[in-house]
């Protein structure tokens, strides 16, 4: 009525929306260039992660190996005396054919030239001339691991620049190397020794093997104890409960519990699982309870979600031809649910593999040689053994944690895949 | 649009099958069923009309008590099938449901194939003993549903495939394959076209020969179409009940008069 005061024209409704959307136009653009930014930079922090352990990490996929011609000297090693016998001498023994420089007889060049052997390498022909006593007094072609400072040496990673003082290697012991190598002795291949080999003092040795098994177990473990109870009590608060003050205090305390730091649990699991059950320290059983308690929170969450979402005219179906409570639950929603309950699962089992600190304080963190063949035996785990190695001073442990990293990613990478195939694959349109 | 013809079959001389008398719901605090007294014959189609929100589908699935699953919902007063009392201490409400049957307004088959959704509920009461029964069941249900000759190639496949007006009448048959006595229709055609509406009418009137129908609908014309009796809801409360005929065409209250004049609505 008064608008007569702006002394011009009216504005009619399209000019005032002309007026305005320049505006919005400007708001929405930024907002997507926000996005845009957000994503690029999770994206460029993923990529600088797997780029750096791919580029420290991939030379421990390869491992340089001598591969000599032995003379298994029926003076050295006596059948009688199996599985005792001189079998470093026999191995000095052989690489000497191929060092003709070094003086048999100067004790400290024959053992700066024998430092070439991985320590496993005298187990590794014990091994088979026990398996075969026959091979005694004959010339057997072996390839072995080379130690960590000449497989350093080959990858590159040792500078033969650096003053002799400061380096592993002196300057004999590197002559010996590239005669060595010259001769064609010094090779390298895939190591496959990094997933069947146990964990090891020397990194040449050092493998996957106990920590891929020990989280196998654990999460074995985890998801026989966390799937049932969680689906469980999700199904109990979703379908039965009766909406009260205390099914709402379960419900937030459940929420709470999910973001609960996991060394708290480890805590946790510490002193009930060890101290009062006396379970032993250090083993994949207990390691797959303590991260069934991180996991079940998540797996009741996902489970809720995944009830909610089947349509209530499904119930309603059900309920209609005279099916009971319990065989519209067990018999229409928990299977349509399933591919949700699953996603989720598989979810927190991701997160459960990659969970470390909770298996520090039960001591899945322990230098074990054997891996485990049952849950109860002592083991440590992927996340675990990363942090082991992450903490050895030997640098052959440098590119094996990474290595060990890049195992965990696959893991967790093709877990995910999974959880994304069943939700698409069982995606429903109601 | 304007179709009033009513279905001039005449009402049988029949027994009441359900009687409700001062009954009550409420949700929470809202009164949403006040004081309704009802008798429904046996082996009729009694269709329930009126404006949305006047509790028509509260009244109908009062019958059937799937009220019980609203929590804050309760019922009150006294509704009887066949004389006895559906709210008495010793009525399983699963047992009702499988005496009356219910369908439901947007067709709503189980995720399963054809055969099993028919085969569920005689298979939860225990009504077939051997495969041969099922099959038996299963194909009685679809003739009476009225859609045997279009899924008898493909008892296997899903019931969801279908189309619209299939679902329905596959909903429609799933609810027979219990042997109920009362067939509860909540608005059963609002979620499908003409044509399949015309279908499920015809068979809903096929269906009155050996069942009970009780129908809500938002269409009077539908109601005209296909039932014998009908009751007129209004802001809770039943305002008018009789013979479609008369509730058409000589309404006694004023306000049924204008709902189905189309003054209010």
């Amino acid at each position: 009525m008064t608008d007569i005061s702006s002394g011009s024209l009216p504005l009619t409704t399209t000019d005032k929306v002309r007026a305005s959307l320049a505006k919005r136009h400007r708001k929405q653009r930024i907002l997507q260039a926000f996005g845009i930014a957000a994503i690029s930079i999770a994206f460029l922090m993923l990529f600088i992660l797997l780029w750096s352990q791919i580029a420290t990490g991939y030379k421990a996929f390869m491992q340089t190996n001598i591969t000599l011609d032995i003379f298994v000297d029926p003076a050295e090693i006596d059948v009688d005396r199996l599985p005792r016998g001189d079998f470093d001498d026999v191995l000095t023994a052989a690489l000497l054919e191929k060092l003709p420089n070094v003086d048999v007889t100067d004790r400290a060049a024959v053992r700066e030239a024998s430092g070439i052997f991985s320590n496993g390498a005298q187990f590794d022909l014990r091994d088979r001339i026990v398996e075969d006593p026959s091979l005694i007094g004959q010339t057997i072609n072996m390839r072995m691991p080379v130690s960590d400072p000449y497989d350093q040496l080959y990858k590159e990673l040792l500078d033969r620049e650096t003053p002799e003082e400061l380096r592993r290697l002196n300057d004999v012991q590197i002559a010996n190397y590239d005669q060595l190598l010259d001769a064609g002795a010094i090779t390298s291949k895939l190591n496959t020794d990094l997933i069947t080999n146990a964990d090891s003092r020397f990194p040449e040795l050092a493998g996957l093997k106990g920590a891929l098994l020990g989280s196998f177990w654990a999460l074995l473990v985890c998801f026989l104890v966390a799937f049932p109870l969680g689906i469980g009590a999700a199904v109990y608060l979703e379908e039965f409960a009766p909406k009260n003050k205390i099914s709402d205090f379960i419900e937030v305390n459940i929420n709470n519990l999910a973001a609960v730091p996991s060394v708290v649990f480890g805590l946790l699991a510490l002193s009930v699982f060890i101290g009062w059950f006396g379970l032993p320290r250090s083993v994949p059983f207990v390691g797959g309870l303590t991260l069934a308690l991180m996991t079940m929170p998540t797996i009741i969450i996902a489970t809720r979600a995944a009830l909610k979402a089947v349509p209530p005219s499904i119930r309603e179906a059900a309920l209609g031809v005279g099916a009971s409570k319990q065989q519209v639950v067990f018999g229409h929603v928990v299977p349509l649910a399933m591919p949700g309950i699953l996603t989720g699962t598989i979810i927190g089992l991701a997160q459960a593999l990659g969970e470390t600190a909770p298996l520090l304080l039960i001591g899945m963190n322990a230098f074990i040689t054997s891996a485990p063949g049952t849950p109860f035996d002592s083991a440590t785990a992927l996340p675990t053994q990363i942090f082991i190695w992450a903490d050895s001073p030997e640098r052959g442990f440098v590119s094996r944690t990474s290595a060990a990293i890049l195992v965990l990613l696959t893991f967790l990478i093709m877990m995910n895949a999974i959880a994304i195939y069943l939700r698409s694959k069982f995606e429903r349109k109601w | 649009m304007d179709d009033l013809r009513t279905v001039s079959k005449d009402v049988d001389a029949n027994n009441t099958k359900i009687s409700a008398k001062n009954v009550q719901v409420y949700y929470g605090d809202t009164h949403a069923i006040k004081d309704v007294n009802v008798e429904i014959k046996e082996r009729t189609v009694t269709a329930f009309i009126g404006p949305s929100g006047c509790g028509k589908s509260t009244f109908l699935r009062s019958i059937n008590r799937m009220n019980d699953t609203i929590d804050i919902c309760r019922v009150e007063g006294d509704i009887r099938i066949d004389g006895k009392d559906i709210y008495d201490r010793d009525v399983d409400p699963v047992q009702l449901r499988a005496r009356v049957g219910m369908v439901f307004q947007k067709p709503n088959p189980f995720p399963k194939s054809i055969y099993d959704n028919i085969a569920y509920g005689p298979k939860i009461h225990g009504l077939a003993k051997t495969k041969a029964e099922m099959d038996e069941i299963v194909e009685k249900s679809l003739r009476r549903g009225a859609i045997w000759n279009e899924v008898k190639d493909r008892l296997h496949a899903p019931g969801t495939g279908l189309s619209g007006g299939q679902q329905q009448r596959l909903c429609i048959a799933r609810a027979i394959a219990t042997e109920p006595d009362v067939l509860l229709m909540d608005e059963p055609c609002s979620a499908l076209d003409p044509i399949a509406t015309s279908q499920v009418e015809e068979l809903i009137d096929q269906l009155r020969e050996s069942y009970t129908v009780v129908i809500v609908t938002h269409s009077m014309q539908q109601a005209a179409r296909v039932s014998q009796k009908t009751a007129f809801f209004h802001l809770g409360n039943l305002v008018e009940y009789g013979n479609t005929d008369d509730i058409f065409t000589n309404p006694k209250d004023p306000r049924t008069e204008s709902y189905i004049s189309g003054r209010i609505g």
